[in-house]
């Protein structure tokens, strides 16, 4: 397992190399390029010369892409175009809070998607079972922005209950606080999520309750909860891990647009202002530390596989 | 080639048959029912008594009226108008997206599975790069680069949706390749080409429309998010994304504002989704209770 991951963190090395290229590339074909953002709309020719010079921006890209390299290596991305500060130092003030949106609508979307899953496996097509499928089409279908407004509007505008615009607070320096910002984008978020789930889990369970281990269980006298709870629901785990593992890139897009919904200070809205005052630099580094993020959440989905099902065997 | 004209004839009629069968499931007759009503609203916006740039501050941010059934905006514009115009933003840059998609997608796919060498090696991994990246992220990345425009949008959203198409593609010429009717033709001395595009694709064209409005759906959802986050399609031109986003500015004194636009976009992702997932399982049934040999949805 141990020679498993490594090789696996290994892989990521080249992907990493390859995607950080593209973006330097796409940078440098920008029209104006970062020269125009440095030195402001209205500089004269000599001062874009001098800006030029100072950054190296008259190299060839490779070598430019090299000498990035080179420090990012090193942990150097660079400072924002905007506000001079250290690439890194930003992302790391964002990344807990988004760490602990991420978590909170996890376990919403746990707490929501397995037991609807659930329910509606049970008896497939019964009156439940279509109630409960036609909510995960509505979870799925479901834009988060407007969910989102929706429920600002409920619980914010209309009953005062929870705040309309969320602040990161750490959940270990106050609980209560955390719990209050964080419910309706971990909501918001998770309520999405659960609709993957409960589709996918739905589809596996019953795929599972048809094999021949069941009716030998059932045979046996088994009874039903100990059937649905350990026997179907551990085979049933081992397909739908990979889906969750396939819709792990709709889960990133997600969170970036929850926390625009609730001017939630995450990765997602550090990227977003870096594209809106085109600040390269950060655009860059906030996208290759969510990619990281990405890779190792694939990794994570698949030393799940091995926990799940032993047969599974990693070289 | 004989053969030809039949094949392309079949696969019309079996399109023809699958959308009898849409309409044959109340939720999927539904859904197109309410497509096609926005789909003519949307081409025909100019025939209606609607301007969705006419503004008249002294009647911004009034609710719905029996005059303005959705009410106005912060300019006092009309947002039924801006809705309608913003169904033709959405369904252009699905529609757009969907097309850069298919005539990218489609090829590489048939490429790839086809020859089954280097080539699908090279596409395949190319594809993957594709995937690596959450499609918002990479749609964000591509307009920090070319600027915001719909153009823009429209290419970032199809981008985003050429591995599907590649891996359908791919996946039906890899169950088709082998079989008689397409050894024949290459017997008759068909030229790769000819095989792959006028012999293989016709008879693999259910599941890729159905991956068509799947993706009809996901870029509808991708370009209102876009929107929604500030780089989609830039102002004044109406969208629905654009519309929430300001919406969600007046939320205490036009609480309609984001609400009724919103739910537009909603209703038409999910029409979308629900033709989808109709035309999936017609298609399924399709290939299990066929006796002998399944080409795609043709027997």
């Amino acid at each position: 397992m141990t020679a498993y991951v490594l090789r696996r963190l290994a892989q990521m090395l080249p992907v990493l190399l390859i995607a950080s290229f593209a973006i330097f590339a796409m940078i440098y074909a920008v029209p104006g390029g970062p020269v125009a953002v440095i030195v402001g709309e209205n500089a004269g020719p000599e001062e874009v010369a001098a800006a030029i010079r100072r950054y190296g921006l008259d190299r060839p890209m490779v070598i430019q892409y090299a000498d990035w390299l080179g420090r990012a290596l090193t942990g150097d991305f660079g400072l924002s175009l905007h506000s001079r500060q250290p690439v890194l130092q930003l992302i790391g003030e964002r990344l807990p809070a988004t760490l602990q949106l991420a978590l909170a609508a996890i376990v919403v979307a746990l707490a929501v998607g397995i037991p609807v899953a659930i329910a509606s496996a049970v008896r497939p097509n019964s009156w439940l079972d279509r109630l409960l499928s036609g909510w995960s089409a509505l979870a799925l279908g479901v834009p988060t922005f407007w969910l989102g407004i929706l429920l600002i509007l409920l619980f914010a505008v209309e009953l005062h209950w929870l705040p309309s615009a969320s602040r990161h607070v750490p959940l270990w320096q106050s609980p209560l606080d955390a719990l209050r910002s964080l419910a309706l984008p971990a909501v918001t978020l998770g309520v999405y999520v659960s609709g993957i789930l409960a589709r996918f889990l739905r589809a596996s369970l019953i795929g599972e309750a048809r094999a021949d281990y069941v009716r030998t269980a059932r045979a046996k006298g088994v009874p039903e909860n100990r059937i649905v709870g350990l026997h179907i629901m551990r085979n049933a785990m081992l397909p739908f891990v990979t889906i969750v593992g396939l819709m792990m890139a709709n889960f990133i897009g997600g969170a970036v647009v929850t926390e625009a919904v609730f001017t939630y200070p995450g990765l997602g809205r550090l990227l977003i202002q870096a594209i809106s005052t085109r600040d390269y630099p950060l655009i860059q580094g906030c996208i290759l530390v969510i990619l990281v993020a990405y890779m190792l959440i694939n990794l994570l989905v698949d030393m799940l596989y091995a926990w799940i099902d032993p047969r599974i065997e990693y070289r | 080639m004989p053969g030809r004209h039949r094949v392309m004839r079949d696969s019309l009629i079996s399109l023809g048959r699958l959308l009898r069968q849409l309409l044959a499931r109340r939720g999927a007759a539904l859904s197109i029912a309410f497509l096609v009503l926005v789909g003519l609203a949307a081409a025909f916006a100019e025939l209606l008594p609607l301007d969705p740039l006419a503004q008249s501050i002294a009647d911004s941010l009034r609710p719905p009226s029996p005059g303005s059934w959705f009410g106005t905006d912060e300019l006092g514009r009309d947002i039924l108008a801006r809705v309608v115009y913003g169904a033709r933003t959405s369904l252009v840059t699905a529609f757009g997206a969907v097309l850069i998609a298919a005539l990218i997608g489609v090829p590489v796919g048939l490429v790839a599975g086809f020859y089954g060498d280097w080539r699908d090696s090279l596409l395949m991994r190319g594809i993957d790069v594709l995937l690596a990246l959450p499609n918002i992220l990479f749609a964000m990345a591509l307009i920090a680069v070319l600027g915001r425009s719909q153009s823009a949008a429209l290419i970032a959203v199809g981008v985003a949706g050429i591995p599907g198409f590649a891996r359908i593609a791919r996946a039906q010429v890899m169950a088709l390749r082998s079989l008689d009717f397409v050894t024949a033709v290459r017997g008759f001395g068909g030229k790769p080409a000819y095989i792959m595009f006028r012999t293989i694709l016709p008879n693999a064209l259910s599941p890729l429309v159905v991956q068509a409005i799947v993706l009809a759906s996901i870029a509808i959802l991708l370009e209102a998010a876009l929107a929604f986050l500030g780089v989609g399609v830039p102002p004044p031109t109406p969208s629905w994304g654009e519309m929430l986003r300001t919406g969600k500015s007046y939320l205490y004194e036009a609480p309609t504002y984001a609400v009724l636009p919103g739910l537009v976009l909603t209703l038409t992702i999910l029409a979308f989704d629900t033709i989808g997932r109709a035309l999936t399982a017609i298609l399924d049934r399709d290939e299990t209770d066929a006796s002998g040999v399944t080409i795609g949805g043709r027997r």
